[in-house]
């Protein structure tokens, strides 16, 4: 049974100014989305994928499409999120923060809590502030409050993007850890090809103006590493179909409705940048 | 939250030509103009309701009627100026006073271990005080206004002046140290330039705490002025007179403030980025 | 400066210590120094009976404070600032929040809030006078309209500065209305509004005693008249003593232990 399931979804936004187009930021998506799986969405900048996030999250709304979630037993679907930047209360303690997103704070809430705040290694933390902590623990602190929350399906913006390599590796290979454990529902926004190949189970490679370029399903068994060998010929064939994305644009062929030029490039990705 | 409604309304004012006059009119009132004159209105309302309420309180309209019977009398200018005189006596003193204060305690920490719990204590010290004491010293007498203004404001000018100096980047001063210039053209090359927007802000906060405390000073120990006055209408039961004069200070001091300060101070210093105002 | 040597979770710098004598040391010559000029100016420059010395002030403060009016006097007038301070939030509060998410009521109330703040004590005390005669309504509205534009100044610079990606988290994951405003709006505004009660503080002590003197039957306004009309200006003096001290003594103890107690999610920043 699909968890996930999108028909149709459009997004077009007015035009910025007297004289220009309306930039199409999504375009005819059509998604559907089993349990259990870790799917990454990759694509160049401005390809629409941090504004496909944001309407299914609900802070977006579309111009026109359906979009179905469906919880476990046909009751409403939970949602987690980790965002690029941790976005913790910055007045609440981390467990306070974890609590915050649950409707209810009696003593399984809180056990619950813990024994996500245990699976990413800071269960000591759980009474002191964010700003005890470093960028690397505060986002871990992010991905256990998204995981506390039993989603059925959960959603991640680059959440790794703003972190430094060696942390970003460290929670990359955390991450895996727990995705094996309690396998959610994953929707994974990156531009980095590497981390999609090792993370996931399936990759959409996005293009220009919100339309879907490619998939690729990934057998590999976790956990990976960026040595294997199958993952960097992965790695290699998904940037080859990157390069034909350029390469189509390039040529002002199928590019965004905006209009094929690289200026026009610019202004689609002004409008997808003020995402939230 | 905020830039939202700022979104729509710009659009709103990008159609306004094409508008019918009915919607013409709405824009203006919800404008920000329309905003100001619609609380100076409402706020002109609620006073006449008040004095219609409440018998001892006069409403806007008996105030002016009153007022226009003092300036016809030829009371108004008499005690103004009087009030005047003592006021920009006692500011006079109190910027020397402050501005040297505030140099000296900016500038040497040595001052600054001595002067600036003085300097505190100055602060703390309501203008009612000094008028009181002034009175019980000089009696009725010219130097007991004056005097109020001068200890009222002083602290106000050193405090600023003594931030200012502080704020004065340390590099440049090491700088000028290093090239051997001497102290006076340190003072007046490096120092009083940063110094002057503290030192403005100080006059400022002088000029509405030493203007409170010249008519406090009138108020308890004088034969005439502004304050006198007030007091001359309260003592005889007349509120119309004694809120009218109320009105008028207020208004002189507000206006002074608003529209004559407030602007030169930020046309004369607004090549400045950074500034830590109070 | 010195080296820096790390024992166990302190570090300690063996220039520290001195420079905390310093300080210490500095603060006690200010106050020395203070006394000594009021000293030297009672005995030389003026004479005793015009300008008490410390030591004459001192001596009446010491039986002001034995008689127990201290505690009568500046519960009566604290407790008035606290009500003043009370109504200042309630009035300040709802005309802060508007104008801080609304453009309109942010141009509506702007004049307004500046003039009551511009407005010299004088007027609101003989106005209280006027409208209330005697009695404690005068320096509680007082003490209201002083500190009002304070709060609403701060408390709409405070939602001006409220955290888009922290609201747009509240709403991904679905949080109501009551608990975006109890654990985001409040504690951001929280500080602000804090800074803007620290500031109207001294102030609104000073147009309180000053209301009082116009028109109250106790508080410490009352007792300075009282003074005032016994011609003593050792009274006066006295009075005003323990007001610049027992003012000090609440911001630098309580004020100052609230803010370190409201705010100590904080990072450790260099002192302000």
């Amino acid at each position: 049974m699909a968890v996930l399931k999108v028909e149709n979804l459009s997004k077009v936004f007015p035009a910025a100014n007297k004289g220009s187009e309306p930039t199409s930021a999504l375009e005819r998506i059509d998604l559907e989305l089993g349990g259990h799986v870790f799917v990454s969405l990759v694509g160049p900048s401005g390809c629409g994928k941090s504004t496909f996030l944001n309407i299914l999250s609900g802070v977006e709304e579309p111009s026109s499409g359906r979009i179905t979630v469906t919880g476990d037993d046909g009751s409403p679907a939970r949602f987690g999120y980790v965002f690029q930047d941790p976005r913790l209360l910055p007045w609440r303690t981390i467990m306070q923060n974890i609590l915050y997103v649950h409707d209810d704070h009696g003593a399984e809430t809180r056990r619950r809590a813990l024994e996500y705040l245990d699976m990413v290694g800071l269960a000591q933390t759980a009474d002191m502030y964010p700003a005890q902590l470093s960028g690397g623990m505060q986002q871990r602190a992010g991905i256990a409050r998204a995981f506390s929350v039993d989603p059925d399906l959960l959603l991640m913006d680059e959440p790794f993007s703003h972190l430094d390599a060696i942390t970003a590796r460290s929670l990359r290979d955390q991450l895996q850890d727990i995705w094996s454990r309690t396998r959610k529902t994953v929707l994974f926004v990156t531009h980095d090809v590497t981390e999609a190949v090792l993370l996931s189970e399936k990759i959409i490679v996005m293009t220009h103006g919100g339309r879907i370029h490619a998939e690729f399903t990934i057998d590999l068994p976790h956990p990976r590493k960026a040595s294997d060998p199958e993952v960097a010929a992965l790695q290699a064939e998904i940037l080859g179909e990157f390069e034909k994305i350029q390469a189509t644009a390039g040529d002002g062929g199928n590019g965004s409705a905006a209009g094929p030029s690289e200026e026009s490039q610019g202004t689609v990705s002004d409008p997808l940048a003020q995402g939230s | 939250m905020s830039t939202g409604t700022a979104t729509r309304f710009e659009r709103s004012v990008q159609r306004t030509q094409e508008m019918r006059f009915g919607t013409r009119v709405w824009a203006a009132v919800v404008s920000d103009t329309g905003a100001r004159v619609t609380s100076y209105i409402v706020g002109l309302l609620a006073w006449q309701i008040l004095g219609a309420l409440y018998e001892r309180v006069p409403g806007p309209i008996e105030v002016v009627q009153f007022l226009a019977d003092e300036f016809a009398s030829g009371d108004v200018w008499p005690n103004f100026y009087a009030t005047a005189d003592r006021f920009l006596w006692g500011l006079a003193i109190a910027i020397v006073a402050g501005v040297l204060f505030g140099l000296v305690i900016g500038m040497w920490p040595l001052a600054r271990a001595l002067l600036k719990d003085t300097m505190m204590v100055g602060l703390a010290i309501p203008a009612i005080i000094w008028a009181l004491l002034t009175a019980l010293w000089f009696g009725f007498a010219w130097k007991a206004p004056v005097l109020t203004v001068a200890l009222t404001a002083t602290p106000f000018v050193a405090v600023n002046v003594a931030q200012g100096v502080e704020a004065t980047p340390r590099d440049l001063v090491r700088m000028s140290k290093a090239f051997g210039v001497p102290l006076q053209r340190r003072v007046r090359g490096l120092v009083l330039p940063f110094v002057m927007d503290y030192v403005f802000t100080g006059v400022r906060f002088a000029i509405i705490v030493g203007w409170n405390g010249v008519l406090l000073s009138e108020w308890f120990a004088s034969t005439k002025g502004v304050g006198w006055r007030t007091r001359y209408w309260y003592d005889a039961n007349n509120f119309d007179g004694f809120v009218a004069w109320v009105v008028l200070f207020v208004v002189f001091i507000v206006v002074l403030d608003r529209l004559a300060l407030v602007p030169i101070q930020k046309r004369v210093f607004r090549w400045r980025t950074t500034v830590a105002r109070r | 400066m010195g080296n820096v040597a790390v024992q166990g979770l302190r570090v300690r710098a063996p220039g520290l210590a001195g420079r905390r004598w310093r300080q210490a040391g500095a603060v006690v010559i200010g106050w020395a120094a203070f006394f000594g000029v009021w000293a030297f100016a009672s005995e030389v420059l003026f004479n005793p009976y015009r300008l008490p010395g410390p030591l004459t002030v001192a001596d009446a403060m010491w039986t002001i404070v034995k008689s127990g009016d201290v505690v009568t006097t500046f519960k009566a007038s604290l407790g008035k600032i606290f009500l003043g301070f009370g109504l200042a939030a309630v009035l300040g509060g709802p005309i802060g929040f508007l104008m801080g998410r609304s453009r309109y009521w942010k141009a509506f109330f702007h004049d307004p809030v500046v003039v009551a703040g511009s407005v010299p004590g004088i007027t609101y005390a003989v106005l209280a006078l006027v409208i209330f005669g005697i009695g404690l309504e005068g320096p509680i509205l007082a003490v209201a309209l002083v500190s009002m534009p304070f709060i609403a100044l701060n408390v709409a610079a405070g939602l001006e500065s409220v955290d888009s990606t922290l609201i747009t988290m509240s709403h991904a994951y679905r949080r109501r209305r009551t608990e975006i405003l109890r654990h985001v709006l409040i504690p951001t505004i929280t500080p602000f509004v804090f800074a803007g009660v620290r500031l109207s503080f001294a102030l609104a002590w000073k147009v309180e005693a000053l209301t009082e003197v116009f028109g109250s039957s106790d508080g410490i306004g009352f007792m300075i008249r009282r003074s005032y009309q016994l011609f003593s200006v050792t009274d006066v003096l006295a009075w005003t003593g323990l007001f610049v001290i027992f003012m000090l003594l609440l911001e630098r103890f309580v004020l100052v232990r609230l803010e370190r107690y409201l705010f100590r999610w904080r990072p450790r920043e260099a002192a302000a």
